[in-house]
């Protein structure tokens, strides 16, 4: 070992240009955000809890209860009942989304030949009672306040997204 | 074995910039393990699966002799799953979800580990699109993992504010990946034939920035550690696994390329658009766990190098193959065209048509090699997936790693083979 190695070990180079990287953090703008008080905006792909889109010509929901997502969700958690209304439509009596079972994998929007069921925004589901888990379809239209304006504007025909 | 070397001889015995042979290394790995003050008296330590170095749920019953560990047992499956089992009741579509939950610290590689496996079977040809947006997310992918490795085994070995740091650089990667796919963690982005989406539109501008970064931030934490005394004598000649024990225990990744093996299936194999782009495959020679430190931070910045190669020459066109019999059809046709919507049924309803036969394809995760073995009956489900994941192997290699180090290196040891749990017991 040379007298340099011997001097800089007696300095704690090594340890001071570590800590060197540490102090000029001191200095830097931090990264992280006051969490409940200051929110984080997800992208707009963000895969958070489901919504039920509305049809502005029926009212009703635009999904016709074809069953794809609920036959495609690899965790099996949407039930569905569909019945016919008299002006011949076909629409989901109980449409159950049981988000504790969710994986948030996003099939179920991504198979929709209708484009009825989308993912939203929501991120923050966390809850004191199980129930909430349950969306049913009144909480699953409700959640349409969270969908991402740009993504699910458009109307289905004009929708770029693959 | 040599036993010439008195137990306070320096481990350090290495000389830099010169290759060691098989011989020097196996005498270090003698040296390394003759340290440590033995009392002759056995006690038995349980270590995990709760104790936050085992990095998941491993346990490990260790057989003490001093400070000598004369026998380790380690003890998987707290964390089986049935991932497996549960693949044959499921469509080939339905099983990409749960592979994200193999290793979760890197869910893209081990989708695209799949899908290769089954286009393989399949015999479908993924689009160049598809091909180099997967070979970005991948390489995403091994950043994120290498970054997270980093500050959790230099974290076992004592600091703390160094963990943040790492964290703190993860974090970009993983809001690229939010942005690309969806989710931070559990992606199940690619796809039979391509992946689920193509960029989205500032994609490009903000990888840029982010790769332009990371290799200044790798900088950054080779500032910190690399010449940071405590860590050198915690790692050099620490845990030295010769090429000869890794062929042994198939220990494949950046253990084995540490041992001056340059085997790397990104080069060997080349799939999707590895054999395309420029790189080098990171190799060290001397096997121990300082030199996979060095092993990894080089990989993180041929990554950098690979996606922006990518990023260049990305090519237009579609990203998923237009193959009506095997991947699901776009969304934006399925709206437009009722035979596209007839294919969206059929692949709910009965899934994409495999062949007979069986096929095994292994691909480069950021831990190692990944093999999945599929045999198909024919029909949209498999008869049985078995996944070979390189966590698993990395488990059992442990007692042959730790035997006759110290107690206090074990931590360092069993981090620098990178197990997860999630990907070892499945
Ligand atoms: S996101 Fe996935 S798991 Fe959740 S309801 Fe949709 S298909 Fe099922
Ligand atoms: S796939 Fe769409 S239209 Fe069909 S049942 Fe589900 S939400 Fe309704």
């Amino acid at each position: 070992m040379g007298l340099l190695d011997i001097v800089k070990k007696a300095a704690f180079v090594d340890i001071l240009r570590g800590m060197s990287v540490t102090g000029t953090y001191f200095a830097v703008d931090k990264v992280t955000v006051e969490y409940p008080k200051e929110k984080l905006q997800p992208y707009p792909r963000f895969r958070g809890a489901q919504a039920l889109l509305t049809d502005p010509a029926t009212g009703d929901t635009k999904c016709v209860a074809c069953m794809l997502c609920a036959t495609m969700c690899p965790s099996q958690c949407i039930y569905i009942v569909g019945e016919q209304t008299p002006d011949g439509r076909s629409r989901p009596a109980r449409f159950d989304l049981d988000l504790s079972r969710c994986v948030f994998c996003g099939f179920c929007e991504e198979v929709c030949p209708e484009a009825a069921i989308v993912m939203t925004q929501r991120y923050e589901l966390a809850t004191y009672d199980k129930s909430d888990f349950l969306l049913t379809k009144e909480k699953l239209l409700a959640n349409q306040a969270w969908v991402h304006k740009e993504l699910h504007r458009l109307e289905p025909n004009d929708r770029g997204e693959g | 074995m040599a036993t010439s070397a008195p137990p306070s001889a320096s481990v350090e015995a290495r000389v830099e910039g010169r290759r060691p042979t098989l011989e020097e290394l196996k005498e270090r790995k003698a040296r390394s393990r003759q340290r440590g003050q033995r009392t002759g008296e056995l006690m038995t330590l349980s270590l995990g699966p709760q104790h936050p170095s085992t990095h998941g749920v491993y346990r490990a019953e260790l057989d003490l002799d001093g400070e000598v560990i004369v026998a380790v047992r380690p003890e998987i499956g707290n964390l089986h799953r049935g991932v497996e089992k549960l693949c044959e009741h499921r469509t080939y579509h339905q099983i990409i979800p749960l592979t994200d939950r193999l290793d979760y610290l890197s869910a893209f590689a081990m989708n695209h580990g799949f899908c290769e496996a089954v286009e393989k079977l399949m015999g479908v040809e993924v689009p160049p699109r598809g091909r180099y947006i997967r070979t970005i997310a991948h390489e995403l992918c091994r950043i994120a993992n290498h970054i997270m490795w980093l500050g959790i085994h230099v974290m076992d070995l004592g600091t703390q504010t160094f963990f943040c740091i790492t964290f703190r650089d993860r974090e970009y990667i993983l809001d690229l990946f939010e942005m690309l796919t969806g989710a931070r963690l559990t992606h199940s982005f690619a796809r039979i034939g391509g992946v689920a989406k193509d960029l989205p539109d500032d994609f490009d501008y903000r990888c840029r920035k982010v790769i332009d970064f990371i290799p200044k931030r790798v900088a950054e934490y080779e500032r910190i550690i690399k010449y940071n005394r405590i860590y050198h004598k915690r790692t050099k000649g620490v845990g030295i696994f010769t090429a000869e024990d890794c062929y042994a225990w198939r220990v494949t990744g950046p253990a084995l390329r540490a041992a001056g093996v340059a085997r790397d299936l990104r080069k060997d194999e080349p799939y999707a658009a590895y054999d395309e782009v420029e790189f080098e495959v990171a190799v060290e020679y001397n096997a121990d766990v300082y030199d996979r430190f060095l092993v990894r931070m080089k990989e993180i910045r041929e990554s950098c190098k690979i996606i922006r190669q990518c990023l260049d020459r990305l090519p237009g066109g579609p990203f998923l193959a237009r193959d009506a019999a095997h991947s699901l059809p776009l969304k934006k046709d399925v709206l437009r065209s009722a035979p596209a919507m007839i294919q969206d049924f059929y692949h709910v309803f009965h899934g994409p048509h495999a062949p007979k036969g069986e096929v095994y394809r292994a691909i480069e995760v950021p831990k190692g090699e990944m093999g999945v073995y599929i045999r198909s009956e024919g029909g949209p489900r498999p008869t049985r997936v078995r996944f070979t994941t390189p966590s698993f192997y990395h488990g059992q290699a442990v007692p042959a790693l730790c035997e006759g180090e110290m107690i206090a290196d074990f931590v360092a040891i069993f981090a620098s083979v990178d197990v997860v749990l999630g990907d070892c017991d499945r």
